[in-house]
């Protein structure tokens, strides 16, 4: 299976340096359970942060040379219809630049292909040119969905933690370098005004002060206490246990 | 505040045994009369709770004919709103009734939720359960063409991070995504990696990041259902085969569960709180003592060098709750405490609070929950 993960030029939230997104790492741990030797794709210029791609399981990278200003999607769109992969990996969204999340469904809708979010686990399937693909649902659910290949399947923070690093594989790890040809055009939302980001508190997750210590009880017995927790936990909709003897 | 006043005069007299003679004589071991119908502390004795007037019941907030509309996709797992769909309803208030107001917020959802009213829904639209993203999307651009709202809020995370990319491609629309502040003037997001931000006015699609906008908390509102005419159905020819796998809580991690048993220092019966944990369909915790013994994995230690919780309900065994511990669970919401010690600080904390020996509530619910199996 011809797999690719897309590379975006992320950056460490402190010391502002290129690295290699921590999602984009846990789509390459992915990509190598269905393909031994799966490769990378970015479209930029800087190739220090990336690299370390090939160390975390990558056998080769391709990289689009383009200026980091421009919108890489349709020299992403030419690239990937030349190349025909079977399997796209992205992480939800894209680092360092406009961290919008369309990418990988404007590339779907280019290319035609089907595009699942949310990947924590991937198998082939029984059949060829299909994935099962595990989406994480809320509540620890999981959708497993069998798709037909080629496809573009985005990735969850909760899916396997990255392979560990390793610099004699990044060393041998080939990067070919693909020139871009024709008018790059300008980055979305570029009408908006930029400006530097300001941290802004999230609110408290306190719970609401009215419940605590609404309910005491002191010594009830313990067959009226296990009433009063299960009466307590189905009406406030934590667990239904269905009908309960002698209530 | 209100505690009745005490009267030192009225209560010496009431003692008064009457004796006939000199010198006045007392009974001090009989109770004050005024006080006696008082039962010692049993119910609500802290808090205040009781003296406190009730509010009146809010009356039902209509909105006829909305000037607008704003959308809000809520996902609500098992008919429940989360935390975050509350938080998106009530972006959704915030843009409607910004101005002159009149506006009405359609909650669009997959299958029947409760508490939409409240959480400040005027209208709800259902679509089926169990379809894909892929077909919603496909139903929810037809009902946007039809009502054209002025915003469709989604909340970013899951499908509905997904619906709102899947839309914004199909009406060919930016997307503001993961905003970080929103008014009704301007929206806020973060871009380059946290190290840059754009403001711009509301968009038409706007995804939430978590715990950024208040909840909707003022008059509920109607929720009165909208038919709709456009069923979606799964017929996307790339997707074979859907399977839903529920959550299974026992192997769930703590910070991904919803429901935590927990066990402290107060727990001997290891064995019957594990059960009572599967019983209960929750993913087991507990203190650190207890992890420090080796009665459980260190990766069910609750509290600050443990998980720090994001349940909604949390109920613990005789956990005395010391600060490290109460760091923790300072997000759940519905706490329940078994103790002992009426002083105990989780007794504190707890919605309800129970002082009884652990050993044997645990069997006792054991019974209760086998017995009502079905
Ligand atoms: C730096 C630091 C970090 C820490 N981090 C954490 C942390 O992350 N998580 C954590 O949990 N702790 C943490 N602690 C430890 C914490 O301070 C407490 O020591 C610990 O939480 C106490 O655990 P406990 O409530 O189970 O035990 P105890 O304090 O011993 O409490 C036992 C409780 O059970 C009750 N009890 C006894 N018998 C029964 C019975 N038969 N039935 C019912 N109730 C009974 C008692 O009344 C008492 O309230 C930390 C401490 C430090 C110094």
């Amino acid at each position: 299976m011809k797999t690719t993960v897309l590379l975006s030029h992320a950056r460490h939230p402190v010391s502002d340096r290129p690295q290699l997104s921590r999602l984009e790492a846990q789509a390459i741990a992915l990509a190598a359970e269905v393909d031994e030797a799966p490769s990378g794709l970015h479209a930029g210029r800087n190739e220090t942060g990336v690299v370390a791609a090939l160390g975390h399981g990558l056998t080769a990278l391709d990289r689009l040379d383009l200026a980091d200003t421009t919108d890489p999607l349709s020299a992403l769109a030419a690239f990937l219809t030349r190349q025909r992969f079977d399997l796209i990996l992205a992480g939800r969204r894209g680092e360092g630049g406009h961290e919008t999340g369309l990418l990988p469904y404007r590339l779907a809708a280019i290319l035609g292909l089907p595009i699942l979010a949310d990947a924590v686990a991937i198998t082939p399937g029984a059949a060829v040119e299909t994935l099962v693909v595990d989406q994480a649902m809320a509540k620890g659910a999981r959708r497993r969905v069998t798709i037909r290949l080629p496809a573009i399947v985005t990735v969850h923070p909760l899916a396997p933690p990255p392979r560990p690093f390793a610099y004699g594989p990044m060393r041998r790890g080939t990067i070919r370098r693909h020139p871009v040809d024709g008018s790059a055009n300008a980055a979305d939302l570029d009408t908006a005004e930029e400006r530097p980001h300001r941290l802004r508190p999230k609110l408290m997750r306190q719970s609401a002060g009215q419940a605590a210590g609404a309910n005491l009880y002191v010594d009830p017995t313990p067959e009226e206490a296990a009433r009063l927790i299960l009466a307590y936990l189905e009406a406030n909709g934590i667990r239904r246990y269905g009908p309960l003897n002698d209530r | 505040m209100s505690r009745p006043r005490r009267d030192p005069r009225a209560e010496r007299q009431s003692h008064d045994v009457g004796a006939t003679g000199s010198r006045p004589r007392y009974d001090r071991s009989q109770p004050l009369p005024g006080r006696a119908g008082v039962p010692p502390i049993v119910a609500p004795a802290r808090s205040g709770m009781t003296t406190q007037p009730q509010p009146a019941k809010p009356e039902l907030r209509i909105v006829d004919e909305p000037a607008f509309l704003v959308f809000a996709v809520v996902e609500a797992p098992g008919g429940r709103l989360s935390r975050f769909d509350r938080q998106v309803l009530g972006a959704a208030r915030l843009l409607a009734d910004a101005g002159d107001g009149g506006a009405g917020v359609v909650a669009i959802a997959s299958h029947s939720v409760e508490g939409l009213g409240e959480a400040g829904a005027d209208r709800v639209l259902l679509f089926t359960a169990e379809a894909m993203p892929g077909t919603v999307a496909k139903a929810l651009r037809q009902t946007v063409d039809a009502l054209s709202p002025r915003h469709v809020l989604f909340a970013e995370t899951g499908d509905s991070a997904d619906l709102a990319r899947r839309l914004a491609i199909a009406l060919d629309e930016p997307l503001l995504a993961n905003v970080e502040h929103l008014t009704s003037r301007q929206a806020v997001r973060a871009i380059r990696n946290g190290r840059a931000e754009i403001a711009a006015t509301p968009p038409r699609l706007i995804s939430l990041g978590e715990d950024r906008i208040k909840p909707y908390e003022a008059a509920p509102c109607e929720a009165r259902a909208l038919a709709l005419d456009t069923a979606p159905h799964n017929d996307d020819p790339a997707i074979l085969s859907v399977e839903f796998i529920p959550g299974d809580p026992a192997s769930l991690a703590l910070s991904e569960t919803d429901f935590v048993v927990s066990a402290g220092n107060g727990v001997s019966d290891f064995a019957a709180f594990r059960d009572l944990a599967t019983h209960l369909r929750a993913t087991p915790g507990a203190s650190r003592v207890v992890c420090d013994a080796g009665l459980m994995p260190r990766a069910a230690q609750v509290g600050a060098s443990g998980t720090v919780l994001s349940a909604d309900c949390y109920f613990a065994l005789g956990i005395s709750g010391a600060p490290q511990h109460l760091q923790g669970i300072a997000g759940c919401e519905h706490v329940i405490a078994v103790n002992t010690d009426l002083h105990a600080a989780m007794i504190e904390r707890a919605g309800l609070a129970i002082v009884q020996d652990a050993q044997l509530v645990m069997p006792a619910l054991l019974q209760l929950l086998r017995g009502g199996e079905r």
